[in-house]
């Protein structure tokens, strides 16, 4: 059973990432490869100040969520102050740079990572416990991402995303947007890590590395951009495939680049020949199609 | 005295070890300037490039002449068709900038795994040993490695302006760059022009990585590394400034190595994320110099990118 639940648990927290960061690129449409150090934001943090500092383990999650949230709008400040697209490439910055810090730092374990994270709930409650936690989260998760996307909000958002001249030009202010939908998103994530550090009680920087965004991409993409059930299906297909190669009983060395393979394979093949992704929603990634459309169609 | 030496030490090394990184900057900034595209699919030409010295010169004997050739061959194969199957599918799909982005980063990340699971996580150097000879100029080491690698620099980038600056597909790129479809009103074949940029970039990452791999370790993720820093180079430089990239690449080569004197050695490659930020905060487009028109790669221009950039179609 703790096996079961330890997948449940997984899969939730990865329906969680796959949800937010859905959130960032779909809805938003704001490129950001660092989704998974924001992960791990929210677990070091949460780890650190529960186990170190003696604080209260509810309060070191809110903690970790925090300084998930915040980090995001110190990445996403100046980047989107000139242009989205120095996002993507100060998050590849950012996260190789904070787990270059991680591995460095004494007090967050090191390259080995850090231990003995004290569990939550569940030496009171049982594992159940956590299990019902984590999924109601998730579930919560959903619910806003859902209630955003189809919010007066929500339509500002896609108003941003297509237009931003025109959306600029009512007054709205584009950059603020951004940064609060990024920061959401991110601190989402920091929430799923800080829940990841109390049931897992062991984390070191590997388990945040490139691998992890090629892995949350490729549920986003793969499942459906802009969609409540793709990042959804993405997560349980792409949680599914780990562990139907784990049976196969291959070697570490062998099994990661495998992984790291198929997400980063599934992700061009579906770009290329199913860029709706298996829960299509309309016109994802064709914010310029249309208008090449009609170039060609003037010609 | 002591203190003198070993800044002119560090000096000479620094200067000697940024001719990989001028290359790569050169590359990469050459690809954003002509396709308007960030290239971050540059890492997994350079994986491709590594690697397949790594296997003529380890795995089948061949001389270190012959592993040159099969190198630049495979690095020049990789961009074409990168070029032709992904860029040119992608510009006439009239994807956004968005797609481009994350196509070019998943290709540079699927070569990496492809590579980590034909070669293994552990380091990997062309040659057996990294070991150059050296010899002493005045109180300044001087190692066999230095002087072919920076001749070999300043040969490919005399070649490269000079190609730029006199040859007519040369002056047809700065066409392309400057206004791609005034070029071809003027009867410029831009897909063409895109080819040739994406080659002779494919070309300069393959000297680069033949003279890293010569002088340092690679991992199958050491691509995505050498990328960014020739990525922070670009920005700093001024986005559409080849010779700018290049010469903030030695600057930065240089801070880089020089840190050594002010922070422990396992915090230098930190340096690296502190200078793309930087770049982002403070240089976004890049330190300007005062312009001097009519010369190539010398004037800063402000390029299009991302949503105020005209639709990839229109490119194509």
């Amino acid at each position: 059973m703790e096996y079961l639940y330890g997948i449940i648990i997984i899969v939730g927290l990865y329906v969680i990432l796959a949800t937010s960061f859905n959130l960032i690129i779909g809805y938003g449409g704001l490129v950001s490869i660092a989704h998974p150090v924001f992960f791990a934001l929210g677990a070091y943090t949460s780890a650190v100040l529960s186990r170190d500092v003696g604080a209260p383990v509810l309060l070191a999650m809110l903690a970790g969520t925090l300084i998930a949230l915040l980090a995001s709008i110190a990445l996403a400040l100046p980047s989107l102050r000139v242009s989205g697209d120095y996002l993507l490439i100060a998050s590849i910055g950012f996260q190789l740079g904070i787990l270059e810090m991680i591995k460095n730092f004494r007090f967050t374990g090191g390259p080995g990572g850090f231990t003995n994270i004290p569990p939550f709930l569940i030496r009171e409650f049982g594992r159940e416990s956590y299990v019902v936690l984590v999924l109601a989260v998730m579930i919560a998760v959903i619910l806003l991402v859902w209630w955003i996307s189809r919010s007066d909000y929500g339509r500002a958002m896609t108003a941003m995303r297509d237009d931003e001249l025109a959306f600029s030009s009512i007054g709205r202010d584009a950059m603020w947007m951004k940064i609060a939908i990024f920061g959401l998103g991110s601190g989402i994530a920091g929430l799923a890590g800080a829940l990841y550090a109390h049931y897992f009680r062991f984390i070191a920087p590997e388990q945040f590395e490139i691998l992890q965004s090629s892995a949350i991409l490729t549920m986003v993409v793969v499942g459906g951009l802009r969609t409540t059930w793709g990042p959804i299906v993405g997560a349980l297909l792409l949680q599914a495939m780990p562990q139907a190669i784990s049976f196969l009983h291959l070697p570490p060395s062998v099994l990661g680049p495998i992984q790291g393979l198929l997400f980063t394979g599934l992700v061009l093949v579906f770009m290329f020949f199913r860029p709706q992704g298996l829960v299509p929603a309309k016109d994802v990634w064709r914010t310029v199609q249309r208008t090449a459309g009609k170039v060609r169609e003037n010609r | 005295m002591q203190d003198t030496t070993i800044i002119l030490q560090i000096l000479w090394t620094s200067l000697a070890t940024s001719t990989y990184y001028v290359l790569f900057a050169v590359a990469f900034a050459l690809v954003l300037k002509v396709t308007r595209l960030f290239n971050f699919a540059q890492a997994a030409v350079m994986t491709i490039a590594f690697y397949t010295a790594f296997v003529a010169v380890q795995w089948l004997e061949w001389p270190a002449w012959a592993a040159f050739i099969a190198m630049m061959v495979m690095t020049l194969a990789a961009s074409y068709a990168l070029e032709r199957i992904g860029f040119e599918a992608l510009r006439q799909r009239g994807v956004s900038v968005m797609f481009v982005f994350v196509f070019t980063f998943m290709v540079s990340e699927f070569v990496a795994y492809v590579a980590m699971l034909i070669f293994g996580t552990w380091p990997q150097t062309i040659f057996p040993m990294i070991f150059w000879p050296v010899t002493l100029v005045g109180e300044i080491a001087v190692s066999g490695w230095d002087i072919p690698a920076m001749a070999a620099t300043v040969a490919a980038l005399t070649a490269f302006f000079a190609f730029m600056r006199f040859t007519r597909t040369g002056q047809f790129m700065i066409g392309v760059a400057d206004n791609p479809d005034l070029a071809e009103l003027y009867g410029i074949n831009k897909r063409q022009i895109f080819l040739v940029a994406m080659l002779i970039a494919g070309a300069f990452v393959g000297l680069g990585m033949f003279l890293y791999g010569t002088r340092a370790q690679v991992l199958p993720q050491t691509g995505l590394s050498l990328m960014l820093f020739a990525i922070a180079a670009t920005i700093i430089g001024g986005i559409g400034n080849i010779a700018g990239a290049a010469i903030a690449a030695v600057i930065l080569g240089i801070i880089q190595n020089a840190s050594i004197l002010f922070i422990s050695s396992e915090w230098q490659g930190f340096l690296l994320y502190i200078f793309l930020f930087l770049a982002i905060v403070f240089f976004p487009n890049g330190l300007r110099l005062p312009r001097r028109r009519g010369r190539f790669g010398t004037a800063t221009r402000d390029i299009p990118l991302g949503r105020d950039a005209p639709p990839a179609e229109s490119q194509a």
